[in-house]
Parts: C-alpha cells; structure tokens; sequence
C-alpha cells in the first residue's frame, strides 16, 4: 500500500516514520525543509505539492492543528486523488467540520475518515496510540494494517464525525481528570501529607486512573514539559464547548475545566504540559508553599 | 435627521417609533415586510433595500438577532455599505461579538463611513419607555454626533471606548445579569426545598444587600411560576456563546460564567428556549428530582 503523510509536526513525524518501519511506501510534503529531512532519511519520498503525494498514494494521513489546515488539506488531496483514494485526517477537529469535509470528499470521489488519537507525542514514537475512527467501514478494513503501525487500539466508532465525538469524549475524560488529579495532590500537600504516597494508594483503588499514574507522577516530578501541551488541550476544550451549546447539552464539569485550561493558557503556562494545572491551583491558593 | 432602522423585533418596533415622535424623518428596510405595516401607517418610509434605505439616511440603527445578521446586513450585495455615502453613520445595536463589530468598523472606516457598536440593557420594558442603558463603541466625535439620537432612546449613554468595546461592556452585562439570573434561582430552589415560603425570602432579600433588579424582576417569575413574558432565553444561551468564546480566546478563566453556561445549555435542552431565563428555576427543579 502506497501512503501519503501530511503535517509531520511532534505527533505526524512519529507517526509517518513508525508507517516506514512496518515497510510501507510513504509520500510526503512538507513547507519546511527540516521537517523532510528525518523522513527522507528513512526512506520516504518528499514531493513538491500535496496534490503530487495524493497522486502517488493510495491513502493520506494528515495531522494538522485545526479545522481550516484540515480543510484545505483535504481540498488539495482531493485535486490530485486517483479514483478510490481514502483520506484518513488524525487531527482533532469539531465533529460537524468533520462531517462537512467528508461530505464534500464524497462528493469529489475521495472518501474520507475521521480517526484523532489519544497518547500524546509518547504514544506516536512507541506505536501505542488510541486510534478513534469515523467513516464507512469498508474504507477503515481498507486503512486498518496501516493505523496498525501507529496505534495499539483501534475502534471504529461509528459514521463520519464518531470519531471527533469519541476524541471529544477523551477530552472531556482527561480535561476534567488532569484538574482532579491536580486538586487531589495538591490538597494532600496542603494537608501535610506526602502525595507521593497518596498516589501511590489511590492507584490500587477505584480512584486509580492512567491520568492518576502518569499525570500524577510528573505532578509528583514537578516535570512540566509536554507531553501535551495545555494550549492544545485548551483548544480541544473549545471544541467540547461549542459542540456542547450547539446541541443544548450541558456539560457542567467539563466547562469549569476549560475555564482552568483559559486560564493556563491566559497566565503563560499554554506551552507547558496539561500537568502545569497543579501550579495553576497552587498559585490561586497562595503559592507552592 | 435622516434615519433608517432595520431589524423591527419586539424592541426595534418601540425603537422606531419614538424616533418618529420626536420628529427624525424615519424609513425602514425589513426582511418580512410584513413587521414594517403598522410603522408605514404612522407615516415611515420603506425601502426596497438595505443599499436604499442606506442612501437615502444620515444615520441607520440596526437592531437584529446575531453577528452573521449584522454581517449579512452590511456586505450583501445590496447591503448598507453599498449604499452609504461618505460621512454616513451606521449604529448597530443589536448584541454580537466584538470581533465582527470591529471587523465591520474596519471596512466602513475604508469607505469614510462611520460605525458605532452601541448594544442596550432594559429589555422590551426599556425600550417601550425609552429608559434603555447604551454602551457605545467606536470613534468619540462620532458619537457626540449621533448622541442626541440616542438618547431619543435611552437614559445612561456611556462612551467605553474603541469599536468592540460597547460589545465588550455588553458581554460583561450579560454575564453578570444571567449568573444572577441563576443565583436568585438557586435561592429560590433551596428556600422551596426547606419547605420556606419563597415568596417572603424575596421580599425580604429585596430590602438588604442581597437585593437587586433581577432578584425583583426575575424573581417575581420565579415565584408565581410566570415563565411566558420577558426575553427569551436562547437570547442569553447565544450572548453567552459570545462571551465564552472571548473567553477561550484571550485566555481568561470564567468559572462562574461557565457553569451558568451549562445550566442555559440545559434550559433549551428542555425547550425553554422562548421562556424568559427565570425558567433557569426549572432546570435545578428538574436536577433535584432526577
């Protein structure tokens, strides 16, 4: 299967290079020089234009920030697609933008799925990521061996855009849990007993979770460092909302979430790790003492 | 003066109409020009167009639903931007978002046209009685020139500041207006759940320093059950969708705000969109009895 890479960014490039490893034949493109070289030098193909990658490839994968660089990925995919092309787009989106680009794919002969993930810049380079997929099922036995070599756990969820609704899920999941987790450990200190231990008694319970085992240790560490950045969680956040007000849905502890999350992002703290909210919480009750 | 008023809602129609009485040459533009008849009969011009209505006025008021309405309005084909001339005014007074009101100040600005965002609090009541509150942004001497126009129309005309930043006063009001909104309701709820006559906690509330227009106005709702007057509440669900998106944009925390978000998220949920948002009682009824 010949495949074509999109957006070789801090989850892509992983991602792209973990899709040579397992042997497939990968075009790219990229505006930056830098970011081809490390996939030119295991083997893949750099080409001048997007449409020239489509042209080559049997499946595109993009990984790009928002819904407007999805668009117009898509659009250039689209122009240089031979017939029964499958676009796979692993970027987080808002479900309805999601349905809207497959819709005008369809239109255009090229089908499209919808397949974000979950696992961070850690899960891209280790191969271990969720994958959450929306779109026809034929198109996803067709992609399958190829999200293989970059995920653990694959799920078709549903038609397109189910896969934005389970990544939406999954934020709403780690947003509220990050800002547990952070108050969980930070009122232990407060109370004078060590988190360290706290941690490590809660995970044996009901209270265990991945976020309370990883987040929770690089709380412990004070390691900030993304990771997953919190202006990108934030970001993810707004999608929840909107999506939230759009239905008429009220999602009441998601929504103070992304308030925490505004707030990282509005006192500097956007390029840290999501964990960065323990010093969030801290500083709003008087510092780290 | 020359004026032209589009958007003849519930308030627009009271708008409109003391304008004419106190002498402003009026003509209006409306989508369904039906809503325009009884003001043609009290002697208002109509116009074919936004572009017409915009040529033949000095100053133009707009008081419609949403940012993509005002948008509609100013860059149609035949727009309000196609028809203004140079020195022209256009008051928008309808509630957006500040970013589309300085988007829409930015094009008018290239064509010598004036602009002034200028978003009212009073309701239907302060609009009948033309004792509305007026947050103007936009240029100082423009507002100087259209002032005696406003306050045809309202009592408290303030100057915030630059385009957007009567929208920016706006969102602040709204946000204040509805937490209280859900805060009255929230007493209520555990007044009636002690099983204390809510009718007398109001009364006394109203004397102290919990006291204030909305705990009156939305409160009296509130306790004779009187959801059906007022302003509906998708109103406040899309002025907060305003807000919280400013919010997520400049990165600054609202956790009140986003809570109170939810509840009106709940409130249309349960089809109180065209109640008044005293219905957010409702919803923490409908919480408690789950």
């Amino acid at each position: 299967m010949n495949i074509g890479f999109i957006g070789l960014g801090l989850m892509g490039r992983p991602m792209a290079l973990n899709l040579r490893k397992a042997g497939f034949a990968v075009n790219v493109w990229a505006r930056r020089e830098a970011s081809l070289a490390p996939l030119r030098a295991a083997g893949a193909v750099a080409h001048g234009s997007i449409a020239e990658v489509a042209a080559a490839s049997d499946v595109v994968f993009s990984c790009v920030p928002d819904a407007p660089q999805v668009a117009e990925v898509a659009q250039a995919v689209a122009d240089g697609a031979r017939a029964g092309l499958v676009y796979a787009d692993m970027s987080t989106i808002a479900p309805a933008a999601a349905r809207e680009i497959a819709s005008r794919l369809k239109a255009r002969g090229v089908v499209m799925l919808d397949a974000p993930v979950s696992g961070g810049e850690v899960g891209a380079i280790a191969g271990t990521l969720t994958i959450m997929v929306g779109g026809e099922q034929a198109a996803f036995d067709t992609v399958l061996p190829a999200f293989e070599a970059m995920g653990k756990s694959i799920t078709r969820v549903g038609e397109a855009g189910a896969g934005q609704v389970a990544k939406a899920c999954n934020q709403i999941l780690t947003g509220v849990g990050v800002a547990a987790v952070a108050e969980a450990l930070n009122f232990a200190r407060k109370s004078a007993v060590d988190p360290a231990r706290v941690r490590e008694a809660l995970l044996g319970g009901f209270a265990g979770s991945r976020i309370l085992e990883n987040h929770g240790q690089r709380m412990l560490e004070r390691n900030f460092k993304p990771g997953f950045k919190a202006w990108m969680h934030q970001k993810d956040m707004g999608i929840v909302m909107d999506e939230a007000h759009r239905l008429g849905l009220a999602l009441p502890a998601a929504a103070v979430s992304a308030q925490l999350f505004n707030a990282l992002v509005g006192s500097g703290m956007g390029e840290d790790d999501s964990v960065a909210m323990l010093k969030l919480f801290e500083t709003m009750s008087g510092g780290a003492a | 003066m020359k004026i032209g008023f589009i958007g003849l809602g519930d308030m627009g129609q009271s708008m409109a109409r003391h304008l004419m009485q106190a002498g402003h040459d009026l003509a209006v533009w409306a989508r369904r020009e039906a809503s325009a008849e009884a003001l043609r009969g009290e002697g208002a011009t109509w116009c074919a167009s936004p572009a017409e209505l915009a040529a033949r006025s000095e100053v133009v008021i707009s008081m419609v639903t949403a940012s993509a309405d005002v948008e509609a309005l100013v860059l149609r084909d035949d727009g309000l931007l196609a028809g203004f001339a140079a020195g022209a005014v256009h008051v928008d007074m309808s509630t957006i978002a500040p970013g589309t009101a300085r988007q829409l100040a930015a094009r008018y600005a290239e064509r010598g046209v004036g602009w002034l965002d200028a978003p009212v609090s009073g309701g239907p009541a302060g609009a009948r009685e033309a004792t509305l509150a007026i947050m103007v942004g936009g240029d100082a001497a423009i507002l100087e020139k259209v002032r005696p126009v406003l306050e045809v129309l309202g009592r408290r005309i303030v100057h915030i500041g630059a385009a957007g930043a009567g929208q920016v006063a706006k969102a602040c009001n709204q946000m204040i207006m509805v937490a209280a909104i859900e805060a009255s309701a929230e007493a209520m709820s555990l007044a009636a759940a002690n099983g204390v006559d809510v009718a007398k906690v109001r009364a006394a509330l109203l004397g102290g320093s919990a006291g204030s227009r909305v705990l009156e106005v939305m409160g009296e709702r509130m306790v004779s059950r009187d959801f059906d007057k007022g302003v509906d509440a998708r109103l406040h669900h899309k002025d907060f969708a305003i807000l919280m998106a400013e919010a997520h944009a400049l990165g600054a925390p609202l956790p009140v705000a986003a809570v109170v978000w939810q509840q009106l998220n709940a409130l249309m949920a349960r089809g109180g969109a065209r109640q008044d948002t005293a219905a957010l009682l409702t919803v923490l009824e409908a919480m408690r009895t789950a």
